[in-house]
């Protein structure tokens, strides 16, 4: 693994830029060479860095969905813009870019366009806080977790308003339905984040990460790992769980009166959402970016192999999301409720009394001893 | 079922209502009948004939007259008849079959836009397949396919 | 929220056509629908009066665009009988090997869009792929896809090409296995049951009130086909079963039609095998000459010309894929028909809808409706 964190490699890249600019411009090179210009400047480029690599990653996210789906459905998916379809959805996005952004003419203009826009905004911090491999410094919070689910619960706020202010009769009734779900599966999600926790014995996804040393977490906590996906797919708003836009009778719900870039906006906040959702995934239950100790180190030691390693996961995980939704149909809002509190929720504590159980016995006969961390 | 099987059901009920049954390939038979006597037919043909669905309602605009032509199955003979009334062109209006049969409803309101066959005490004689508001009555003869006409519809709801 | 009133449609995923279902609801519960048919009223009946015998039906394609070859034979089975005419033998064989696969195509339809309404996306890519293999058959022996323009009053255009039969079982082996494949996706599914048992529930003696016919009735129970009750064609030599279900629901509905495209697969090997051995003439004999007339005179004088020919009314009555489809054809001597009227199955079964939607659920609106399998092009003629 690398030694260079994301955050050392934007400072560098800053001073490098404030001197080339200070020689070129000899009177202005001390003032701009100062450590708060420059770390000023290392931010926005770390955040830009961030950006690009949370887009990119969606992008190559749709183009994995729209493929595999493809094989699902007996087709081939994308084939034409560039190698395998893989520039398809650059394409996809720039048609949408072009488009005129309009609004209906009843609709509230302040809710319309800060809808969209919040839930672009919010999905793209939850990336900013989640570490992707050691050197990926940004997910080093102490409470990093709780953060990134706290964000993650914003959603159905912003998805309630753009519904609402569209005023059109089938965006409010998807929107009811979206804050419903959301609100139900939100609960599960937290229950089994708290088995995870309570056997990591920390909020600071690194720790997490860290605590899986000895064994990933899936094995002792197979049943939360099941809610937890569950409820995952529900919170993205996909297939078998994707009422509140359910085209079949809502005509895309909540989403019906977008077009264009705004339109772009949920189309890569659910994305987005979806790539959080599968980092989450790898990140508490499949060992992050690390690999069981019986595989070689060559394997884990060459430079960014903690990434290579942690997108693979990822991109598996999300493909598991893109199976389900190839074979599965649309379940009706009273049954998801009814699985969201009387089977999720129970089974979600149920993992957690194992999880305080496993800490308290301390070893588990396949998996090893838990780390004294835990207790 | 024969046509004299239907006549001998349908003689007393009707009397010099029922204007004669005819023998018609593939069917039970060809009831004629005057309008006055539509409900009791219909209530015989449901109730002891066992004609228990109305298959069709249609019009035929004749040259001087109008004739409703219903078509009937019943399960237990697994067979069909027709009905037919003749309305004069002036006046032409029978009494709904959608109280025996509620398929009719559709197959009325049908017959009374394109036709222009009026249905007593049909429960909701609306437009079906042409706009409200729309005036002609296509499938009469006098409406010539040919001939451009210019017509205003409004919305059906605004 | 309040009671309001929704359009479904005329632009709509679920109504798959053009057609708009007003449904008026209290949050998620439907209180009270009310279809609105018309948008694709195209005047077929109108100007048929205004055609030859035989131009008729290339209207009849278009009536219904998943069901072409059950409305040409509908209406050629009326022509038939108001001109006179009986068609040969190997003719009818053909008629009756084109509605089957046109059944099997219209059922494959309903099936891709039935489950793509309930969210099934990969099922609904299966249903049109195996779909394309009947299309693709149809393209070997009429050169048309959608618009077959095939039948004709006295017998049916052309014979199939050499080596046809033995395409065509292939396609049948093909097809059995998917049919399992299907089942396996549907009937295996908890989630598919959860969603489409005890939905759209539509009593027998509610089917027989309002005129609902076709697998809805017969998944509520009730035995009724006219391939059976009243053999068109050569039906009467032909062996098969008539599917059947009791529990009057969209499940059973499903059930209904998956039975019905293994049926047909029965009934296509035997007119396949009849085909192979029993050559003959594809029309018939002494056809009146101006059924294919090459001139059609402007406007409705057609009718009053003079000829010597009987009169007639024909009566005819099909099982369509989507139930029972009747035609009524007068003709008083004329070069076109002065009259022709349809009965579209899927007219009677949409005017229903009050009594098997109301009560359910928003979400329920869309499998049901594609449980009756609609479509418009039928209905509004």
């Amino acid at each position: 693994m690398s030694s260079a964190t994301l955050y050392s490699v934007s400072y560098a890249l800053a001073a490098l830029i404030l001197n080339v600019i200070g020689f070129i411009i000899p009177p202005i090179r001390a003032p701009i060479t100062n450590v708060d210009v420059v770390t000023v400047l290392a931010v926005l480029i770390f955040g830009a860095l961030l950006l690009a690599a949370s887009m990119l990653n969606t992008i190559l996210l749709i183009w994995w969905e729209r493929k595999l789906l493809g094989r699902f459905m007996d087709r081939r998916g994308a084939m034409h813009v560039g190698f395998a379809g893989l520039l398809q959805n650059f394409a996809d996005g720039f048609k949408l870019f072009r488009k005129n952004t309009f609004q209906p003419a009843e609709a509230d203009t302040l809710g319309f366009y800060s809808g969209p826009t919040a839930y672009m905004v919010t999905s793209m911090i939850l990336f900013g806080i989640l570490p992707i491999s050691s050197g990926w410094n940004s997910g080093s919070l102490p409470l990093s977790l709780l953060l990134a689910l706290a964000i993650f619960s914003f959603a159905p706020l912003f998805i309630f308003v753009s519904a609402w202010s569209s005023n059109n009769k089938y965006s409010l009734m998807g929107g009811m339905r979206s804050a419903a779900q959301m609100i139900a599966y939100e609960v599960p999600i937290l229950l089994a984040v708290v088995s995870v926790v309570i056997l990591s014995g920390s909020f600071s996804l690194t720790t997490i990460v860290y605590e899986q040393q000895n064994y990933w977490f899936w094995g002792p906590l197979v049943v939360a790992l099941i809610v937890f996906v569950a409820a995952m797919l529900a919170e993205m708003e996909r297939i078998p769980f994707d009422l509140p836009e359910a085209e079949a009778e809502l005509v895309e719900g909540w989403n019906t009166e977008y077009g264009g870039m705004l339109f772009a906006f949920f189309m890569l906040a659910d994305y987005l959402r979806a790539l959080v959702g599968s980092i989450l995934v790898v990140l508490l239950f499949l060992g992050g970016w690390t690999l069981p100790t019986w595989v070689p180190s060559a394997a884990t030691s060459f430079p960014l192999a903690g990434i290579l390693w942690f997108m693979l996961k990822t991109y598996l995980v999300f493909g598991l999301f893109v199976w389900v939704r190839a074979s599965l149909p649309r379940v009706r809002t009273d049954q998801l409720l009814r699985v969201g509190w009387n089977r999720m929720i129970p089974l979600a504590l149920l993992s957690v009394f194992l999880a305080a159980a496993l800490v308290t016995v301390r070893c588990v006969p396949v998996f090893g001893c838990v780390p004294s961390a835990g207790a | 079922m024969e046509a004299a099987d239907l006549e001998r059901a349908l003689r007393p009920v009707l009397g010099d209502r029922l204007l004669g049954v005819e023998p018609f390939e593939g069917t039970a038979g060809r009831v004629r009948f005057r309008r006055e006597g539509a409900v009791d037919l219909f209530r015989t043909a449901r109730d002891t004939l066992l004609f228990g669905h109305l298959t069709m309602v249609g019009g035929i605009d004749w040259v001087d007259h109008r004739e409703v032509v219903y078509v009937l199955w019943s399960d237990t003979a697994r067979q069909y008849a027709i009905l037919s009334a003749d309305v004069p062109a002036d006046d032409a209006h029978i009494e709904t079959a959608s109280a025996v049969w509620p398929s009719a409803n559709w197959h009325e309101r049908e017959a009374w836009e394109l036709v222009d066959i009026s249905f007593d005490h049909h429960p909701d004689l609306r437009h079906l397949l042409t706009p409200d508001g729309y005036v002609f009555h296509p499938l009469l003869r006098s409406f010539k396919l040919h001939e451009p006409e210019e017509l205003e519809v409004k919305s059906r709801h605004v | 929220m309040s009671e309001m009133w929704i359009n479904m449609g005329p632009q709509h995923p679920m109504t798959h056509g053009l057609w708009n279902l007003r449904v008026k609801i209290d949050g998620e519960m439907v209180l009270d629908v009310d279809p609105e048919m018309g948008y694709l009223h195209r005047g077929i009946e109108k100007i048929s009066e205004d055609r030859h015998y035989n131009e008729v039906i290339t209207l009849m394609d278009r009536c219904c665009y998943v069901a072409g070859f059950a409305w040409e034979h509908l209406y050629i089975l009326a022509a038939e009988q108001a001109l006179h005419i009986r068609p040969p033998e190997r003719a009818e064989y053909l008629r009756v090997m084109s509605d089957e696969f046109q059944r099997i195509g219209s059922h494959l339809m309903w099936y891709a869009a039935f489950v793509q309404d309930l969210g099934l996306m990969s099922p609904f890519l299966y249903g049109m792929r195996d779909r394309d293999l009947v299309l693709d058959l149809f393209q070997a022996y009429t050169g048309a896809r959608l618009t077959y323009e095939y039948m004709r009053v006295g017998g049916v255009r052309n014979d199939v090409p050499p080596g046809f039969t033995d395409r065509a079982r292939k396609v049948l082996d093909w097809l059995d296995d998917r049919y399992r494949e299907y089942d396996a996706l549907c009937m295996g599914s908890t989630i598919f049951r959860e969603r489409c048992d005890d939905l759209g529930i539509l009593k027998a003696n509610d089917c027989v009130a309002h005129g609902v016919t076709g697998p809805m009735l017969r998944a509520a129970g009730v035995r009724r086909d006219l391939r059976k009750d009243r053999p068109y064609a050569v039906y009467k030599q032909i062996d098969f079963d008539v599917a059947q279900a009791d529990a009057a629901d969209v499940t059973a509905r499903y059930l209904v039609r998956m039975e019905e495209m293994r049926q047909s697969n029965r009934i296509l090997r035997q007119v396949l095998d009849w085909l192979d051995h029993h050559p003959g003439p594809m029309m018939a004999d002494n056809l009146p000459r101006w059924l294919g007339a090459p001139y059609a005179p402007i406007g409705n004088e057609g009718y009053l010309l003079k000829r010597s020919y009987p009169k007639g009314t024909g009566f005819s009555a099909v099982e369509e894929p989507h139930g029972e489809a009747c035609a009524y054809v007068v003709n008083e001597g004329a070069l076109h028909p002065y009259r022709v009227k349809f009965r579209s199955p899927v007219f009677s079964n949409i005017s229903a809808a009050r009594q098997y939607l109301v009560g359910y659920h928003v979400a329920d609106i869309p499998p049901i409706m594609g449980s009756v399998d609609v479509c418009v092009g039928e209905v509004d003629r």
